[in-house]
């Protein structure tokens, strides 16, 4: 194992770390959990997303959801493998947690009801993972992840397409399936923005910043978010609340609403009237959403039944 | 006359590769009369999950091309798509990607 000043000097480098013989046991402490958190929030989004592509409208909108799952379940198996070679035990993992100990975002914890609001999904949820894992696969010091999102990228590239398509002909044809889809849109777009967590004038340090998990900030990737999903909602001729404004001759995406503010999660609805605290929407992550447990126990549930079963009969 | 066309479609990229559809070996042909082009393309699997999108990609590529008024997709099944159909620069393209072909 290296000192801990070796350790910082092939850090600083900008050398690949390449096996936990190379690793102080503080790197490998962060790079576990950032690691849970990818595969936490890639597996919970195939039940999510099951839930809604149940509804496709065609045949072919069907598969192609059922193929967006596949891949989210191959990325989430990317991150489990990788923390299995560090140590950790992949079943348990997924299958013995307790549904509050998993480390996705918010978001999927509130239900995908229908076609549409799978579509906004792939639009706006797949755009975060892309700047999440865009991030990884360009900065992270460790060499069999970075290496491991060469394809994850192209695939959440898929993703992105079919929301993206899905949203512009819905809007399209107008009527109530567009009021149905800006309505999506009004309660999925605050959640997302919420995703990349704290802005760095709360967030003092960031071990992940130091350590090269990742290469940028909070605020760097919801701004990357918001200069790729709101020109697009624009054009699409969808609402949201926020705008460009051009500052020290950068361009900055300002939110039209209060950040962060209540959000009703039975009701799908934000009152943008009623500011929030972080410590509030820390307390609300932490209880989690209306959907966990069921989400948790669609793949641990049969999976605990079947290993009954199938002892019972040997 | 259709060397145009095949152009065109060597711009128009897979869905979830990085390959071409002419370097795939899905365009199976495409001819032209009085501004209709009509392809004839297959997919690599059934249950592609691209398809639709791989059609419209098709479609709206060749409109882009001066006097096509009009593009009729056909998709055929026979003869089947089996990787002997990759091109030799699609066949580099996906091994540098990680795919085994």
């Amino acid at each position: 194992m290296p000192t801990t000043a070796e350790f910082e000097q092939t850090i600083k480098s900008g050398e690949l770390i390449e096996s936990p013989r190379e690793m102080t046991p503080e790197y490998l402490r962060e790079l576990k959990h950032t690691l849970i958190v990818s595969g936490d929030t890639e597996l919970i989004s195939a039940p999510a997303y099951y839930l809604a592509a149940k509804r496709a409208p065609s045949i072919n909108a069907f598969m192609t959801g059922i193929a967006i799952i596949q891949d989210e379940l191959a990325h989430a198996h990317i991150a489990y493998h990788i923390l299995e070679e560090l140590g950790e035990d992949q079943e348990k993992l997924i299958f013995s947690r307790d549904p509050k100990s998993f480390r996705y975002p918010y978001a999927f914890d509130v239900p995908l009801d229908s076609w549409t609001e799978l579509v906004v999904a792939n639009g706006f949820y797949d755009q975060a993972g892309f700047c999440l894992l865009g991030d990884i696969h360009e900065h992270c010091s460790y060499g069999p992840w970075k290496r491991g999102l060469n394809k994850v990228m192209l695939e959440e590239n898929f993703h992105l397409r079919n929301g993206r398509t899905w949203m512009k002909r819905i809007s399209a044809s107008g009527g109530a399936a567009k009021d149905e889809l800006q309505r999506a849109v009004d309660w999925m777009f605050p959640l997302s923005v919420e995703w990349f967590g704290l802005p760095d004038s709360m967030k003092m340090h960031s071990t992940q910043l130091d350590y090269r998990l990742k290469g940028l900030t909070n605020d760097g990737l919801r701004q990357w978010w918001l200069s790729t999903v709101v020109p697009y909602c624009e054009q699409i001729g969808v609402k949201v609340p926020a705008h460009k404004e051009t500052r020290d001759g950068k361009d900055v995406w300002e939110l039209d609403y209060p950040f962060p503010c209540a959000f009703d999660a039975e009701e799908k609805r934000w009152d943008f009237k009623n500011p929030s605290t972080w410590d509030d929407v820390l307390k609300r992550w932490r209880a989690r959403g209306p959907r966990n447990a069921e989400m948790v126990a669609m793949f641990q549930e049969e999976f605990h039944k079947f290993r009954k079963s199938h002892h019972t009969e040997s | 006359m259709n060397d145009r066309f095949w152009g065109a479609l060597a711009e128009v990229r897979d869905p979830e590769m990085p390959i071409s559809l002419v370097d795939l070996g899905v365009i199976y042909g495409v001819e032209e009369r009085d501004g209709v082009v009509e392809v004839e393309l297959t997919f690599t699997a059934m249950g592609c999950p691209a398809s639709e999108f791989i059609v419209d990609d098709v479609r709206e590529r060749l409109m882009m091309e001066p006097g096509v008024r009009e593009v009729v997709v056909k998709v055929v099944w026979d003869p089947p798509w089996t990787a002997a159909r990759l091109t030799e620069a699609g066949r580099d393209a996906l091994e540098e990607w990680g795919l085994a072909v």
